[in-house]
């Protein structure tokens, strides 16, 4: 290399550095970012989190268990209608599986406008048709799923060995044989993965737009804010991350015998 | 036999393979017009350098791959002007055998080798794997013939590859094919099992009547088991005759 081109070089990333340190500083001075309101509001978090939050109310277990209960159902009835939807949609995507290209393109677009669309926007969608509570969230959480898994069937179906496929279809397979007895073996780990990985989404999202009104734990925490129940506000966050912690765990450990 | 033999006694070739052509969509011509016809119960080896269109030409045969131009003739059938129903009909009488063996590696050795039965059965149960107890017991016997009768139920990834391959002439049995298209069977394997596996096909064939077009770029081996020996050269047949025909010069000449 030239040392011209060498000097070119260090101009430009000079350049990039000027031009994002300028951007940062813009941004900052619109959001009124600056050190000392962030100082002086520290102390009052501080304060928040030691006084009025502190200590959980333990009495509340058992009023927060409905709700605990409400976000395990959520997250699990929407991931397995979620994964049934998109095994269908994912074989019309996959390039390797589809009967027919237009049908993967559409197959396609409707996976990733679900996907592109935040769960947290579907419940405001739906809540009006819904109302507010678990049905809204569950179908919120189920539109997103069939955006994720989808993409993510797809994926891995774009990856199945296609000596596997050859094989049988040169038997004289049909179609459906060829994909129930070639593809199955070789998708149904990734499947069952991917679903699992959708299920640990779930519960998290489901925490998320809850707040918004779709029921269980988020709106919980978000009623009890509004209501200045603080101690059953901790109780409740407690209770979710102990949920988050829990089926992490089991889906690791279910994902991990899998594969 | 009865239908191969015609009345006149002389075998009719089972397999007529007419100008075919293969172009690819990037514009490589894999095939520029193959002539040759295969006669009932003749095992026949195809020999030719990598790139030559061996393997152009067997997925040609029965369709994996889709021909420009030219002709199939199986057993008195266009081949390449079957529709999806006569295209099935005409696979699941053309057993194949990959190099790589390409057998479903999740499914059991006996799943694999039930496969081979799809193409006879109703799309639905073939699809749920509900294969009658008949089909059961041929594919047991059939594991019996080739020695993996212990290993039935055992995953099929878990087998060495001279057995996978043997699965792989299993389910290519479980068809009762008249035609067996053997696309580098041996090639992933070391010298003393690629000879076990030649002396399975061989036999097989042999003992059943079952006609045999073999892909192979070792000239020693095609010499040995092959009735008739064609050469392909860049897309185009460059000899044809039998094994003791083939001169030094002429093997020069298909792999320069």
């Amino acid at each position: 290399m030239s040392y011209e081109r060498c000097d070119d070089m260090r101009w430009k990333k000079f350049l990039l550095i000027l031009v994002l340190v300028a951007i940062t500083v813009w941004s900052m001075a619109g959001i009124d970012f600056s050190i000392k309101e962030i100082v002086s509001g520290m102390g009052e978090v501080i304060r928040f989190i030691t006084v009025d939050m502190i200590p959980p109310d333990i009495s509340s277990l058992f009023d927060l268990m409905q709700p605990l209960l409400d976000t395990i159902y959520m997250s699990l009835v929407a991931v397995v209608v979620a994964a049934v939807i998109s095994f269908v949609l994912a074989y019309l995507a996959s390039s390797i599986t589809t009967p027919h290209p237009i049908l993967q393109i559409a197959a396609r677009g409707v996976a990733s406008i679900l996907r592109t669309i935040p769960d947290m926007v579907w419940v405001l969608l739906l809540v009006p048709a819904y109302g507010l509570g678990t049905l809204a969230g569950t179908m919120a959480l189920l539109i997103a799923g069939v955006g994720l898994l989808t993409r993510s069937f797809a994926e891995a179906l774009d990856e199945v060995d296609k000596g596997q496929l050859e094989a049988v279809k040169a038997t004289g397979a049909s179609w459906l044989q060829t994909m129930s007895r070639a593809v199955l073996p070789q998708f149904l780990p990734q499947f069952v993965s991917w679903s699992l990985f959708g299920l640990d989404t779930n519960v998290r999202s489901s925490t998320m737009i809850g707040m918004v009104g779709a029921g269980g734990l988020g709106f919980a925490i978000q009623s009890g804010i509004k209501l200045f129940q603080f101690e059953e506000v901790t109780m409740a966050i407690l209770m979710t991350v102990v949920l988050f912690i829990g089926i992490e765990m089991i889906t690791t450990k279910l994902r991990r015998r899998i594969i | 036999m009865s239908e191969i033999v015609k009345a006149d006694g002389i075998a009719q070739p089972i397999l007529t393979v007419s100008a075919l052509k293969k172009t690819y969509k990037d514009g490589t011509v894999a095939l520029r017009g193959v002539d040759f016809t295969v006669k009932a119960g003749e095992i026949v080896g195809i020999i030719g350098s990598s790139g030559a269109g061996k393997s152009t030409l067997m997925r040609c045969i029965n369709r994996l791959i889709e021909p420009s131009d030219g002709y199939v003739y199986f057993d008195g059938i266009d081949v390449t002007k079957s529709n999806k129903h006569q295209l099935r009909y005409v696979r699941r009488q053309m057993g194949m055998i990959f190099q790589s063996f390409n057998l479903i590696a999740r499914s059991t050795v006996l799943g694999n080798v039930l496969n081979g039965r799809l193409g006879y059965m109703d799309s639905v149960r073939g699809a749920l794997g509900i294969f009658s107890k008949q089909d059961i017991e041929d594919a047991m016997s059939i594991l019996e013939r080739v020695g993996l009768v212990n290993q039935a139920h055992k995953r099929a990834d878990e087998l060495s590859g001279g057995q996978q391959q043997r699965v792989g002439i299993a389910r290519a049995l479980a068809q009762k094919p008249k035609l067996i298209l053997a696309d580098e069977p041996i090639a992933s394997l070391d010298p003393v099992t690629s000879e076990n596996i030649m002396d399975y096909i061989y036999r097989i064939c042999k003992e059943d009547g079952i006609t045999c077009l073999i892909n192979l770029h070792q000239v020693e081996f095609a010499k040995r088991y092959a009735d008739r020996i064609i050469g392909i050269r860049a897309g185009r047949r460059v000899f044809e005759g039998r094994a003791q025909d083939l001169a030094q010069d002429v093997v020069q000449e298909i792999y320069a």
